[in-house]
């Protein structure tokens, strides 16, 4: 009997164990499975890939030849592209067209300044005076393409800006056209606009003709060639140049041709803006409001309620925050103030259009939940022998509150604060309702005053990523540029949450050993 | 009994006022709805050591903690009655809480330093009653840390984090906390409880010695304390004062049955 307990006892044991580690392998194998796979697929969008040439001859009409670059081997690519013939033309197999995948040495990866990528082979180059020049003299032409663009920028800002001022002064006063002045300012104008014109004609004939892979020519202005690549005859030393040279794009360029190509600077810069103020806010409110509830709120129904209302804040969906902060601060309260201080301005809104501050203000009060219960979960870690010492000692309450409790709370505020930032990093859709934009032209911070303009949209992570997956069910470019910037999203929350368990530890080693 | 410290001895009753450190009338103390100390009336002797014994849940420590109104950070509080410490009842409605605690200093039963320096926690009274001048507060410090007798022992880590001192180190920079403030009066609640038996006849040796500058109440288990160090005793039982005399009195001839029964642990 004795031993056939035993034996029970072992086995429901064993059970238990075999269980629980079967549900940790399973967490940890979808947690390492999410962050490998947006790992890879984000990875591809920085490594230098090959170029292929992809030939498809149709039987009943002309054969169609385009370069596709991707990071596989040109068998891999045959074999996906042959999947995909075979289904298109599954109810016509004598139809199907065969296809052949070549890689040629030579080709050329051209990204230009508007983010466009051609590729083709080489056929000559172009110059004011010559007609065909060999791949060697690009350094030379690119130095005097530079040369003549500075000269032009000069130009303008040196000398027809001046001018143009000046006319515009004279045209003001109302100066009759026929003063001398006026006549030689004309003069001068007409000048050096025929020598901007003259130069903008010389830029124009720098160029890089490629051949494509349809036998066309293809003409690229030297002025607006941004990189030039030989994907196919990179060394490995090349490629993790052109791997890290993508990255620095990356993080610090703006988006391209409709975000699938360039850089997500912009996204960065918006999501950090954001959370710096959200956090300027929420955390002060938070905090006092924490002391309040947990330091001075009697014990009664209200208190109750109250507290019934925090967690419940934190239930709400976060699109419904979005609406609210659409209805209240972008319409109510912005709209009021566009009316008070910005009358002039009105129909165009000023601060009663979705913008920056509104955002702020809308993940705030998303995250104030989050950071009055780790707040108050901090306060409530004060052993109480530290508020006797302190009360013993003739400090006051609030004495108390802010020399001893708080310092010691402090582990418990940053926790609730950086999950609060790590939340509004990540979150999409109130954003898109209160000032998050897929593309915004300007910064929300320059050297115009006020320097940081609140009323101003900008670019966000989350949306940027969600706006990318729409483009990326039509563009395998988009789709990787998407990846790569939610590894980054990823890398930016994890970077939040070390930082915080390293600050935390830090902060209650210095604290909490009291608590021991 | 073994006489360790010489005492001078006036008989409970026939204590003057002026003698009179602390003057407790009719204090009845309800925490949480329950009546832990009923009609109390006792005179604590100034510039003398009185011991509080009782059984656990007896009211010492509430007793204990009405004489600097500590009683009053429990929510749920209601005293009655009055405590005259220099010639003012601290029970009016106009008293500054924060001046009487500096006045009236408090040692708990479990060392509880702040996560600050040895520094810092010496002169934390001090910073809170707005004293801002460095040479007086180092002077203060120095001066708390000598009367508690951790003085050179710390002198030379000063401004390391008071947590790395030991358990009987931190229990004497308590009471230098405490005395930083000069209080007149010194309320301990089982200092040494949590302390080792040599440490625990250290503290006692200091207890003793500071009985020079302050009235020092203190509460303990442990009757062979009691009975070294102080001068009177008072005997609490259920909310009740029993018994209040000199501790020669009271240890060895008491007057009532009850105390006859504690004292010579028939129970608690």
């Amino acid at each position: 009997m004795q031993a056939m307990n035993t034996s029970w006892f072992n086995l429901k044991q064993s059970v238990t164990e075999v269980t629980s580690l079967l549900c940790i392998t399973l967490i940890i194998s979808a947690f390492l499975g999410l962050v490998t796979f947006i790992g890879l697929q984000g990875i591809r969008y920085f490594i230098p890939s090959n170029v292929h040439l992809v030939t498809i001859t149709y039987p009943d009409r002309d054969e169609q030849r385009y370069f596709q670059q991707e990071t596989t081997d040109k068998e891999t690519l045959l074999a996906d592209i042959n999947v995909r013939l075979v289904q298109q033309y599954s109810d016509n197999p004598a139809g199907k067209p065969t296809a052949q995948v070549t890689t040629i040495e030579n080709v050329i990866e051209a990204t230009t300044d508007r983010g466009e990528r051609l590729y083709g082979t080489f056929d000559r180059l172009t110059s004011d005076t010559e007609e065909k020049l060999p791949i060697e003299s690009l350094d030379n032409l690119l130095l005097t393409v530079n040369l003549l663009q500075s000269q032009l920028h000069d130009v303008q800002e040196n000398q027809l800006m001046p001018i143009h001022r000046a006319i515009a002064i004279l045209n003001e006063r109302k100066v009759d056209r026929d003063v001398e002045l006026y006549r030689s300012l004309k003069a001068d104008f007409a000048r050096w606009q025929a020598y901007v014109t003259e130069v903008n004609r010389r830029l124009s004939t720098f160029a890089l003709v490629m051949v494509g892979a349809d036998s066309q020519p293809i003409r690229i202005a030297l002025d607006e060639l941004d990189k030039l690549h030989f994907p196919n005859d990179l060394t490995f030393i090349d490629k993790i140049a052109v791997f890290f040279e993508r990255i620095s794009n990356f993080l610090l360029e703006p988006p391209k041709q409709a975000a699938t190509s360039g850089g997500v600077f912009p996204a960065i810069f918006g999501t950090v803006l954001m959370v710096i103020l959200m956090a300027v806010v929420v955390s002060p409110i938070g905090v006092i409001a924490a002391i309040y509830l947990y330091e001075y709120a009697p014990e009664n129904k209200t208190t109750m309620l109250i507290r019934i209302g925090v967690s419940n804040m934190a239930a709400v969906p976060s699109v419904v925050y979005g609406v609210f902060g659409l209805g209240f601060f972008v319409y109510t309260l912005g709209g009021s103030i566009d009316q008070l201080i910005y009358a002039e301005k009105l129909p165009s809104p000023t601060f009663g259009a979705p913008g920056l501050l509104w955002a702020s203000l809308t993940m705030g009060l998303l995250t104030l939940p989050v950071v009055i219960v780790a707040t108050e979960e901090g306060l409530s870690r004060v052993p109480k022998g530290q508020r006797q010492g302190s009360y013993a000692l003739g400090a006051t309450k609030l004495e108390t509150i802010f020399r001893v409790v708080l310092p010691m709370a402090s582990p418990g505020i940053l926790t609730g604060l950086i999950l609060a930032v790590a939340r509004a990093a990540g979150e999409v859709a109130p954003l898109i309702l209160v000032g998050a934009v897929k593309f915004a032209p300007s910064l929300p911070v320059d050297t115009t005053f006020p320097f940081l303009h609140l009323e101003r949209q900008f670019m966000h992570l989350g949306v940027f990523i969600y706006d990318g997956a729409f483009h990326s069910q039509i563009d395998a470019n988009s789709a990787s540029i998407m990846f790569a910037s939610c590894m980054l999203l990823i890398f930016i929350v994890f970077a939040l949450n070390i930082t915080a368990i390293v600050f935390r530890s830090k902060l209650r080693e210095r604290y909490e050993r009291s608590l021991l | 009994m073994l006489k360790l410290f010489e005492r001078e001895v006036i008989a409970v009753d026939e204590l003057s006022l002026s003698q009179t450190g602390i003057d407790v009338r009719d204090l009845s103390v309800e925490l949480n709805d329950k009546r832990v100390l009923n009609e109390i009336n006792i005179r604590i002797p100034k510039h003398k050591i009185t011991a509080l014994i009782g059984q656990s849940g007896c009211g010492k420590t509430t007793l204990l903690s009405s004489f600097n109104r500590m009683n009053e950070l429990n929510r749920r509080h209601k005293t009655t009655g009055e405590v005259w410490i220099n010639e003012r009842n601290i029970y009016n409605k106009r008293e500054n809480l924060a001046a009487l605690r500096s006045r009236v200093g408090m040692v708990f039963q479990r060392p509880n330093p702040f996560p600050m320096s040895i520094y810092e926690n010496v002169c934390f009274g001090l910073k809170i009653k707005g004293e801002t001048s460095r040479r007086v507060l180092d002077d203060a410090v120095e001066n708390a840390l000598e009367q508690a007798a951790l003085w050179s022992e710390v002198r030379d880590r000063l401004f390391d984090s008071a947590l790395t001192l030991s358990g009987g180190q931190q229990q004497r920079l308590m009471i230098a906390r405490a005395l930083a403030l000069s209080p007149q009066i010194l309320l301990l609640d089982e200092p040494t409880s949590a302390l080792d038996p040599l440490t625990t006849l250290h503290i006692e040796e200091l207890i003793n010695q500071l009985k020079k500058n302050c009235t020092i109440v203190i509460v303990t288990h442990n009757m062979q304390q009691a009975a070294r160090v102080s001068d009177y005793a008072a005997f609490l039982h259920q909310g009740e004062l029993i018994e209040f005399a000199d501790s020669d009195s009271l240890f060895t001839l008491p007057a009532k049955q009850q105390t006859e029964d504690y004292i010579t642990g028939r129970y608690g």
